[in-house]
């Protein structure tokens, strides 16, 4: 009984213990993520909470908080009018229409080349690896402000590009790369005569006041000039990621591969690609969250005539709240912000299940 | 305890007591906020600010003149704490009036009469209470190229062109085959853009609402206008500015020679004489509208007394000095002088302005008279989104003028009708 009744104690004094350093440990963890999580909590949770606020609201975005009419809370109206019944409905969906072209457009595109390059400048036989890994990386180190000004002067009527596609085919007509709203698909189609009036069904059936022949016109002219631009700036950072998941690759396994009588192919096949999952996953998260939430470049490449068929989902949300200058709408910027937010969240756990991320250590 | 709280309140009532006293003595600080604009005007903008000090050494200026202007002064409008002095453009005008952030004018507008009715009526609330005081101003005109006039053997516009005679011209210039860089000339560089358009618009009677308040912004005069604008690109003698050699705005494409007119504003002046000095081009007055009216519109800005101000009457009294300094008689007449680009807002300051620009400055300055500031109320951005991307619509042929306008005109009833 007594014997017991010790045992117990050192027993509960070893749990005690135990406890005790479980929450020195977990102490010594919250300090040292203090300064990460106050950053993260001030500059990203605090916000999103304030614009989830205002987008139950209908303040401008100009009238001074401290007025005491600066708003009125409104409830879900701004969500419903730019999603489900609002008279520009059609704006949002466009915008939504664009975006996903563009990431579907450039995220696989750069994760392949990407992995491509990286595998390339990660042989040891290679001369100069060095000036190509600078090469890849430079433009993503670029301002992409920058960026988009050269791609303005090189794809404009009379720049490099088309003085390049006149100088090996004479017979071409110079396209204005960054002023044409056609999309690419329906330019496809048009080299077969088809159009709009030869799919009755898709011309007249409306999806959110947009017709499905629109919907299914692919990014415009303008707007896969823009991809092309996020390709070659976004590349070379994916190539960095990949090149250092590569070298961590033990080389034993390669030994092993070619001892048994592998091709170069079937080790990367084989080896390479099932090894860098968890990267290609990381990968494409950053693609994904990144195109969706593209901004500059077509703030900088937008114009009079490429208007709508450039507009991003996160342009609008700048659109707006500062755009219209006679009828600025935080309240619906911030309603905008929130459903791009909630369709990157959803993206992400889509592509997660669908790459096998979540197996993925 | 109560001791502590007695000393706190002591403390806090002796601070209110001090800050009181030294505002008292203090001279009065004003911030002053501006968008950035050309370094010449910015450098105009500073020598105001400077002279305005010597003479009232009691007023301390807090300037920022700031080329992200826009965005900065909307953030410190939301946070309640913004300037005591600012810009306002003629497009955020009514939106700021309705969010109480400007102080009425009053009757503190010094020579209130010499300031062009139209750019003071841009300023001022439905009831005409005006708000804030016009600085300078823009209107559009025609751009013409005289070699290629001379070489279509057109005669050079006058002020009493039509529209027809417009339009031959433009197809004369576009059939006489000139080529300018590899580039065939067309007849005009015609941007997409409501604010060129509208101009016609306005000259041959559009209106947003009639007499009795209701829409007809789809009216016949006013779909003829958009009509015959797009009829320029979608009838080939003439294009967007971005399909003249990939310019990228009318000033440029007329600038470089791809086409034989434009219609831009006063802005393009300078920008012509200082980038392309061997151009040779004049300038007419926008021709007369089938209604037998003339009609262009006009960009301007005011200086604005923010409704902080009001609370202390020190500080209205030194914002308001300072207002009537930056747009008084001897101050339009420098802005006139400077010559950089924008009319003063006073008649009387006109032929300074004239001075400086030479003969290239006439029809803007006739522009005055019959110009509109083409804003519409506030809560019709949804109607102005309509009107942009019809606009865009139109010019590439996808789709009519009527059938455009009557879509942007159904939404602004759907807008009047939500009240």
């Amino acid at each position: 009984m007594a014997q017991s009744t010790s045992q117990a104690i050192t027993a509960g004094k070893a749990v005690q213990t135990q406890q005790n350093a479980k929450l020195e440990e977990s102490l010594a963890g919250w300090t040292f993520m203090l300064p990460a999580a106050a950053i993260l909590l001030l500059f990203m949770i605090v916000p999103l909470l304030v614009a989830g606020y205002f987008s139950l609201t209908d303040w401008n975005g100009r009238t001074p908080l401290t007025n005491a009419n600066a708003y009125e809370l409104v409830g879900l109206r701004n969500y419903q009018q730019l999603l489900v019944d609002g008279r520009r409905v059609s704006d949002f969906y466009n915008a939504l229409k664009n975006t996903m072209y563009y990431a579907l457009g450039v995220v696989p595109t750069q994760t392949a080349l990407a992995l491509v390059l990286a595998v390339i400048v990660n042989q040891k036989w290679m001369k100069f690896r060095g000036f190509f890994r600078t090469a890849y990386y430079f433009p993503s180190i670029t301002s992409s402000i920058v960026v988009s000004m050269i791609f303005l002067f090189m794809f404009s009527a009379t720049g490099p590009i088309n003085g390049l596609i006149s100088a090996i085919f004479p017979s071409y007509d110079p396209i204005t790369w960054l002023s044409d709203n056609r999309g690419v698909i329906h330019n496809f189609l048009g080299l077969f005569s088809l159009n709009a009036d030869s799919f009755p069904f898709l011309r007249d059936t409306e999806l959110f006041r947009i017709p499905l022949w629109e919907w299914l016109s692919g990014p415009s002219v303008s707007m896969a000039t823009i991809m092309v631009l996020a390709i070659w700036t976004t590349i070379g950072t994916m190539m960095v990621i990949y090149l250092a998941a590569l070298q961590n690759i033990p080389g034993q396994v390669y030994e092993a591969a070619f001892v048994d009588g592998a091709t170069n192919w079937q080790a990367f096949r084989h080896i390479t690609v099932p090894l860098l999952a968890p990267t290609t996953f990381f990968v494409i998260t950053l693609g994904l969250i990144g195109t969706f939430q593209v901004f500059d470049q077509i703030y900088v490449l937008r114009n009079d005539t490429t208007r709508d068929s450039v507009m991003s989902v996160a342009y609008l949300v700048y659109d707006y709240a500062f755009g219209s200058l006679n009828d600025p709408r935080m309240d619906r910027a911030t309603a905008t912000a929130i459903t791009l937010f909630i369709i990157i969240f959803v993206a992400t756990i889509i592509q997660r299940r669908v790459t096998g991320g979540d197996q993925a250590k | 305890m109560r001791n502590v709280r007695f000393v706190l309140v002591l403390a806090v009532l002796l601070v209110a007591v001090s800050i009181g006293v030294a505002s008292a003595q203090d001279p009065v600080t004003l911030r002053v906020w501006s968008g950035a604009s050309s370094p010449v005007e910015n450098e105009f903008k500073e020598a105001q600010f400077a002279a305005f000090q010597e003479a009232n050494p009691n007023i301390v200026l807090d300037v920022l003149i700031s080329p992200d202007y826009g965005t900065q002064i909307q953030a410190a409008f939301a946070a309640g704490d913004y300037p005591e002095v600012f810009t306002v453009g003629q497009f955020d005008f009514p939106s700021y009036v309705d969010s109480g952030l400007l102080m009425p004018a009053g009757d503190r507008i010094v020579d209130a009469d010499d300031i062009y009715p139209s750019l003071q009526s841009a300023f001022s609330d439905a009831d005409g209470n005006a708000y804030c005081v016009p600085k300078d101003f823009s209107t559009l005109a025609l751009y013409y190229n005289i070699d290629h006039f001379e070489a279509a053997g057109v005669e050079a516009p006058t002020a009493d062109w039509t529209w027809d005679d417009m339009t031959a011209a433009a197809q004369a210039i576009t059939d006489a085959g000139i080529v300018v860089n590899d580039i065939p000339v067309l007849g005009l560089s015609a941007a997409a853009d409501r604010n060129r358009w509208m101009a016609f618009f306005w000259a041959n009677g559009g209106r947003l609402f009639n007499d009795a308040d209701e829409i007809v912004f789809d009216s016949e005069e006013a779909v003829a206008s958009l009509d015959f604008y797009a009829n320029f690109v979608t009838s080939g003698i003439g294009a967007v500015p971005a399909d003249l050699g990939g310019a990228g705005w009318n000033g440029e494409a007329f600038g470089r020679g791809y086409a034989g007119m434009t219609v831009e504003g006063n802005w393009a002046i300078g920008y012509l004489n200082n980038d392309f000095p061997d151009l040779n081009w004049g300038v007419a007055e926008l021709p007369t509208a089938p209604s037998g009216n003339k009609g262009t519109l006009t960009f301007t800005e005011c200086w604005a007394v923010s409704s902080l101000s009001a609370e202390d009457p020190a500080v209205a009294d030194a914002a308001w000095a300072l207002v009537n300094f930056l747009t008084g008689p001897e101050q339009a007449a420098a802005t006139g002088d400077q010559g950089f680009g924008p009319m003063p807002a006073r008649a009387s300051a006109a032929d300074s302005w004239l001075t400086a620009q030479g003969d290239a400055g006439m029809p803007f300055v006739a522009g005055a008279d019959y110009a509109w500031a083409p804003v519409f109320p506030i809560g019709y951005g949804d109607f102005t989104t309509a009107v942009d991307e019809g606009t865009v619509d139109v010019m590439t042929g996808a789709a009519t003028a009527a059938d455009a306008m009557a879509e942007a005109g159904e939404i602004a009833r759907e807008i009047q009708a939500e009240g």
